[in-house]
């Protein structure tokens, strides 16, 4: 099959053409195509832009970054069919971190370990990327950040993939003109006996149940008193994602069963690690029962099973709801006048977390964003120059621009840098939540995993069903499927 | 059903060319004519279905590069005794059933309605028609977001009397009505014109006749609207389910199968194994299951056309 | 229409109810078109907004993207994908009735043996979910490289119109009078003039039922055209869903703008060719 295909030269949109190949092998100036598939937005679209900006090809090549910019509902279907179909279309993708087992494992995503250290540019890059990054967004098979941690690069036994391209966490929206009112904060001093949180300082603090009496007090009925005036429509205290569409609800459900002490299915132990008595542990169920016993305090999406990270985001930019816990990367409309009603009344504090015994506060959360990776099928030529746009994209002075439209990087050097808190309203507690991130599995199998998962979660945050039964439907099904895809023996 | 005439001339004249005249033959005219639509059909449809039929014995997946191993019936064995399976048909069969009753129901009422001459007509006939031009992307978008708790109209419009906010979508029954609301809408002008031109068709002379015996609305209804209309209803509800049976993109924009696999159609349970787990062989062996259901309700409708033929005959 | 009362006549009485049921029918498509003229924090205000200030910033931003990088705004592919589905479907659609019309024209004036049989299977070819044959077609365009290119998607579509084609015009066709054509025939016409010059002026009006029908069913396809179009031959439908999940969930303002405007040729085309969809739908079922 292959013969015949790599035989039909109907290319469909030109890959890389080399024309100025001349005899004697010296390397000569190219015109080199790069098609990188990409999620239509502004992250994305930054870069095309910066490229077409700055980018010049230290090979003296003359490169084009052709960026093919798929809707975000669609990317995965897309990419997973143009791979699948051998059209061999794309030199870079823009990938979810979980994608990266299944299109290792299809030949398509470019082992990179051996170029990164013979390279010492690239070897200084891996350095300079915040482990968490790394393990998620590179390693495969799995690698947990406290290993790559220990390990810096290249680590032993450890192939590496792809380079952050914009890396997320969640970290908490709020409403300034409402936590930081006077009045707000006495009544809820007496109410509670704490202080309400209003600067940043004051959310490090925040831990859930806090959290909780924030949700219980700012929830208003239509015509109550609302901070300055009245809530002209029903009002809420918080929301989180609680959604059954691709990851979200297990983006935030992993973060209660890590703090709680819990697991998910450990790949990085594989094939000894167990799903059954793991995912539906005892510490698990309690902290599911956690995760459940706050939606009550949320709008009333919640009982939909919908409230994605989305439909939150949108109820606080109209004013809905006190407080949010969504990703960075949707933090840039909420400032933008023309769509939210809370532009100038937002502030960004860390995710809450749950306090240990110590007194301390544990946010581990799951990871977000996105990594970029280079495919199988380039010539040695094009691999290099997608290399050197590697290099430019993650030099310091790109990701700061990058920043500064809204990105993130993930370059400790660039985090450390004393501007970067200023640059955008949520660097701050990017930064902090970002030591305490970690990421869902990586296996090929991963979309049967999430999609079971996310039914159960689902049936839970609807009131169908209680959290052990959900966690006991979970682990099962792992069990089976990943013993039969001999990733538990 | 006429047959190749004396004068015919289409024929090339005896010599010109053997092969061409033996083509051209009037005997051959039938299967000449025919051969450009099948040979369309055949490459697109005809042959990617053989294919799927080959791989549904095969362990195959799309997006891995191993060499598929012929496994047999595995897959239909496995498809046939997964609950799961049988879940989706159940929730398919739900959502059909009660999307096309509803369909036929506004469907009848608006072609009561327009079956009359009463001016615009030609242009409220289009307002009613406009739901079935949009696209299913849209009608979903717009729907989840007409059914939203706090954003939505349809909540924003009960609670003016019940004071609380309406959450039509958290519970497997009412995801479901949602769901059966949003297709119903979008297709019932589908059923109206059917409706419609069998309402046209009815001699205009019996209904002069019946005004003059008096007969009942109901009487009249019964004896001459009704026969009239029968078949094309029938045939209204054999084209509507199974287009019903493929329903796709309206539940997965409005709930995504959910709350937890509440109203996951089979359709979008295919969805899953072909392109989100590329289990590409099973999907192979759910898609025949699939046709085979298909085919027997195409020959349902098949025999409901043929009826009509001979009624009106 | 200037007979006195006559049996399904109705007057403006009558307009005034149909007009509100249809309204009423309508509304969920109206506000569709006015979310099209409404800012993000307009089309979400609760309580919903019926009347306010309209905006063309969602028809601009169709055609035109604000720069990230504060440089000018770009040109959207938006006018491509417009061209993409007119170009898809109109040839499409128009191709599955030439082959449809010939192949009509032999199953009802040259019947093979086994004539319903063929039909049947043909028939049943439309009749299939299309995630039944979306594997191999898949599989079979990446053989092919048909993947991304107009042919592939505009032969696919095609094959997906030709049956209901066939269906459609054999039934006009089996409703001429065969006494016509053999007349002509008589005066010495030859069979391709009895077909061009005799039989085919007479399903003028079915062939355009044919064509809105054809067209209705694939002007918003959407599985499709999302995995087997290109960046170059994608369609409106797959383009739509850009508005959904980048930084915000939904750009209600600016999907609505894109069905508004997607809107608009399907329905110019329906209104013009009302007349002949009422007979088109009935399968030729139904005689004059």
């Amino acid at each position: 099959m292959r013969t015949i295909r790599d035989s039909m030269v109907l290319g469909v949109s030109a890959a890389a053409v080399a024309t100025a190949l001349l005899a004697g092998g010296t390397a000569r100036a190219a015109d080199i195509t790069i098609t990188m598939a990409a999620p239509d937005w502004p992250p994305t679209r930054f870069m095309k832009e910066e490229f077409d900006r700055s980018y010049q090809s230290p090979d003296g090549h003359n490169t084009v970054l052709d960026i093919d910019f798929i809707p975000w509902p669609s990317f995965y279907e897309r990419v997973a069919a143009s791979l699948a179909s051998g059209e061999q279309k794309y030199q870079m993708i823009v990938t979810d971190s979980q994608w990266l087992g299944a299109f290792v494992e299809g030949g398509y995503y470019m082992d990179l370990t051996d170029l990164m250290t013979a390279d010492p540019e690239l070897t200084a890059i891996m350095q300079d990327l915040h482990p968490a990054l790394v393990s998620a967004y590179s390693t495969y098979p799995h690698k947990s950040k406290d290993f790559i941690a220990d390990n810096p690069f290249p680590a032993p036994d450890t192939r590496y993939f792809g380079f952050p391209q914009f890396p997320d966490t969640y970290v908490t929206f709020y409403r300034e003109d409402l936590f930081c009112h006077e009045g707000e904060a006495a009544a809820f001093q007496e109410k509670y006996g704490e202080a309400l949180p209003c600067t940043y300082e004051d959310w490090q603090n925040v831990d859930w149940d806090t959290f909780r009496n924030v949700g219980e007090f700012f929830r208003r009925a239509k015509g109550e008193p609302l901070g300055d005036g009245v809530a002209d429509d029903d009002f809420y205290g918080i929301a989180y994602q609680a959604g059954k569409g691709y990851d979200f609800s297990t983006m935030a459900i992993n973060a209660f069963i890590w703090q709680h002490g819990g697991s998910i299915w450990d790949e990085t132990k594989a094939p000894e690690a167990q799903a059954e008595g793991v995912v539906n542990s005892d510490v698990a169920v309690e902290a599911l029962e956690h995760y459940l016993s706050l939606l009550q305090y949320m709008p009333p999406v919640a009982q939909t099973g919908q409230m994605d990270i989305f439909v939150i985001q949108d109820l606080y930019m109209q004013g809905k709801v006190a407080a949010i816990i969504d990703w960075v990367g949707l933090g840039e409309p909420v400032l933008d006048p023309s769509s939210s009603v809370v532009a100038d009344k937002s502030a960004f504090g860390p995710a809450p977390g749950l306090r240990k015994e110590d007194g301390s506060i544990d946010r581990t959360g799951n990871i977000g964003g996105q990594p970029f990776v280079l495919t199988t099928w380039n010539s040695d030529e094009v691999t290099n120059e997608a290399l050197n746009v590697v290099k430019w994209w993650l030099k310091p002075e790109v990701q700061k621009n990058f920043v500064a439209g809204g990105g993130q990087s993930g370059l400790v050097s660039v985090m450390a840098d004393p501007e970067y808190n200023s640059l955008r309203p949520w660097n701050r507690a990017h930064v902090e939540m970002l030591d305490w991130q970690r990421d869902v599995w990586h296996v090929p199998d991963f979309f049967e995993l999430l999609t079971q998962q996310q039914e159960e979660y689902d049936r839970a945050i609807t009131g169908q069903i209680d959290a052990q039964t959900a966690l006991d439907s979970i682990a099962r099904f792992q069990q089976q499927l990943l013993e039969d895809a001999g990733l538990i023996q | 059903m006429a047959a190749a005439s004396p004068h015919d001339r289409m024929a090339a004249p005896e010599g010109a060319g053997g092969f061409l005249a033996w083509l051209m033959a009037p005997e051959r005219r039938g299967p000449l004519l025919v051969a450009p639509a099948v040979i369309v059909l055949f490459v697109m449809n005809i042959f990617p279905l053989l294919w799927s039929f080959g791989l549904s014995f095969f362990n195959y997946r799309a997006n891995r590069q191993d060499v598929p191993d012929f496994v047999g019936l595995r897959f239909y064995e496995r498809v046939l005794s997964d609950p799961d399976v049988w879940d989706r048909f159940q929730t398919t069969a739900v959502i059909v059933g009660s999307s096309v009753v509803l369909q036929l129901v506004i469907g009848f009422l608006l072609a009561l309605m327009f079956a009359r001459e009463f001016p615009l007509r030609r242009i409220l006939l289009m307002l009613v028609l406009a739901p079935m031009m949009l696209s299913f992307v849209s009608v979903g978008v717009f729907f989840k977001l007409y059914y939203e708790p706090t954003f939505g109209l349809l909540s924003q419009f009960v609670s003016t009397f019940t004071g609380e906010p309406f959450v039509l979508l958290g519970t497997p029954t009412g995801a479901i009505v949602g769901i059966v609301v949003a297709d119903a809408w979008m297709w019932s002008p589908f059923v109206m014109l059917l409706v419609l031109a069998g309402l046209v068709s009815v001699p205009k002379y019996l209904y002069e006749a019946a005004e003059i015996d008096r007969a009942s609305w109901w009487r009249r209804f019964r004896t001459i609207t009704f026969p009239y209309i029968k078949s094309l209803l029938l045939l209204a509800v054999l084209f509507r389910t199974i287009e019903t049976f493929k329903l796709f993109d309206i539940v997965y924009i409005i709930t995504e199968g959910g709350p937890g696999t509440a109203t996951e159609t089979i359709a979008v349970f295919t969805y899953r194994v072909a392109f989100q787990f590329f289990r590409t062989s099973q999907s192979s062996a759910l898609a025949y299951i699939i046709l085979f259901v298909v085919i027997v309700l195409t020959n349902l409708y098949l025999y409901a056309v043929k009826r009509r033929e001979q009624e009106v005959a | 229409m200037a007979r006195p009362r006559e049996i399904g006549k109705a007057g403006w009485g009558w307009t005034l109810f149909a007009g509100l049921i249809s309204l009423v029918y309508f509304f969920p498509v109206l506000w569709i078109v006015l979310t099209a003229f409404k800012t993000r924090t307009d089309a979400l205000a609760v309580p919903a907004k019926l009347f306010f200030t309209p905006t063309m910033q969602n028809f601009i931003n169709v055609f035109y993207r604000e720069s990230i990088t504060a440089g000018a705004a770009q040109a959207t592919e938006f006018p491509l994908y417009f061209f993409n589905s007119i170009f898809v479907s109109g040839t499409s659609v128009a191709l599955a009735i030439v082959l449809g019309t010939l192949a009509a024209y032999a199953f009802s004036r040259y019947p093979l043996r086994g004539n319903d049989t063929y039909l049947f299977i043909i028939l049943t070819t439309r009749m299939m979910p299309p995630i039944v044959v979306i594997i191999p077609i898949f599989l079979m365009f990446r053989l092919t490289g048909l993947s991304g290119s107009y042919w592939g998607i505009i032969l696919l579509y095609t094959a997906f119109n030709i049956p209901f084609s066939i269906w459609l015009v054999k039934s006009f066709f089996d409703e001429l009078n065969p006494e016509i054509e053999d007349a002509a025939r008589m005066d010495g016409a030859n069979e391709r003039r009895v077909f061009f010059g005799v039989c085919l002026p007479q399903i003028l009006a079915g062939l355009a039922a044919t064509f809105v029908f054809g067209l209705i069913l694939t002007w918003n396809e959407f599985l499709f055209a999302l995995l087997l179009t290109g960046v170059e031959t994608r369609t409106v439908p797959v383009a739509m869903a850009r508005t959904m999940g980048g930084e915000v969930g939904v750009d209600y303002g600016l999907l609505a703008a894109i069905v508004t405007l997607f809107l608009v040729p399907i329905f110019i085309v329906t209104y013009l060719l009302q007349n002949q969809l009422l007979r088109g739908v009935t399968f030729g079922t139904v005689k004059k």
